[in-house]
């Protein structure tokens, strides 16, 4: 179950990253001043969700708490 | 096998190695791919080679993929065609050819005193700590304007605030043809604190004079 989700997390996050690349490809193959916002507010911001998302994905799920409570230092 | 070419009057061997720009769509295609792999095979991330790959194609080529495209609209940005792709910016780019040596920019421009290919750049910055920053901030806002805001007419634009005398004694303190002036050497100080300004005290006010473009000749090169 959670390898899907890990699996599933990367699948998002490997096609955000590509639509970064993608978007970062075009901004620079455009020579306007708008290529410049362009490359920063949606290839940078895509990229940075699709890392963001990946590191996430590396995190160890929540272990759950226990039940019992726990022994009380004296 | 490299590609290399014979210099015609050294006859040293000269490697036509790309360019920057062309590693960098080489490597943005390479990164694209890698991830590609992944998202279609996802589960070559189980071992600890795929674990690698994926924190390599995920995270350290994106982060260098996307700090060498900033790098190189930054460049970009500082190119005269940059600055003039502007259509509100067009006179100011006219006015450099203005054939008037009076005409500050123009005779800079010209003569090849400021690089022609980062003309505005070069007089537009300051030369301070972080002025290619602001510079950068600067050109951010203008772009806000130009699409969200009103944009002034071209004669209209303003600087933000006064030239600074330092712009211009970045390249010519020191140097022979200012420094044998006598007028410059009276009022240094005046000039390196900004109580007198090269451009507006009376002694070089002719800069671009957008307003009068119609009445002046102007150089076309190759005449």
């Amino acid at each position: 179950m959670k390898e899907i989700q890990i699996e599933r997390a990367l699948r998002i996050s490997g096609v955000l990253l590509i639509l970064g690349i993608v978007v970062e490809i075009i901004s620079l193959l455009w020579e306007k001043p708008l290529a410049f916002l362009l490359f920063v507010g949606v290839g940078g911001a895509l990229t940075f969700v699709g890392i963001v998302l990946y590191l996430y994905s590396l995190l160890p799920p929540a272990v759950e708490s226990s039940s019992q409570p726990r022994p009380k230092n004296s | 096998m490299r590609n290399a070419s014979r210099c015609g009057e050294c006859g040293d061997i000269a490697l036509n190695l790309p360019s920057p720009e062309t590693l960098l769509y080489a490597l943005l295609v390479i990164t694209a791919v890698l991830i590609a792999i992944i998202v279609v095979r996802p589960a070559i991330t189980v071992s600890v080679a795929g674990k690698m790959l994926a924190f390599v194609a995920f995270c350290i080529l994106p982060v260098l993929c996307g700090s060498m495209a900033a790098s190189t609209h930054i460049e970009r940005s500082k190119q005269t065609k940059f600055c003039l792709s502007c259509h509100i910016m067009e006179p100011y780019g006219k006015s450099l050819y203005v054939d008037d040596p009076a005409y500050i920019p123009a005779a800079h421009f010209q003569n090849h005193r400021v690089p022609p290919d980062e003309a505005c750049y070069t007089c537009h910055t300051d030369y301070g700590l972080y002025g290619g920053v602001r510079a950068k901030l600067g050109g951010l806002r203008h772009i806000y304007i130009q699409y969200f805001g009103t944009p002034p007419r071209p004669e209209d634009i303003q600087l933000y605030k006064p030239y600074n005398n330092r712009e211009c004694l970045h390249c010519h303190a020191g140097a022979r043809s200012f420094e044998s002036n006598a007028v410059h050497t009276a009022i240094r100080d005046q000039l390196t604190s900004n109580e007198m300004s090269c451009i507006s005290s009376g002694c070089h006010d002719t800069v671009h004079n957008v307003k009068e473009q119609s009445k002046v000749k102007f150089w076309t090169p190759g005449q």
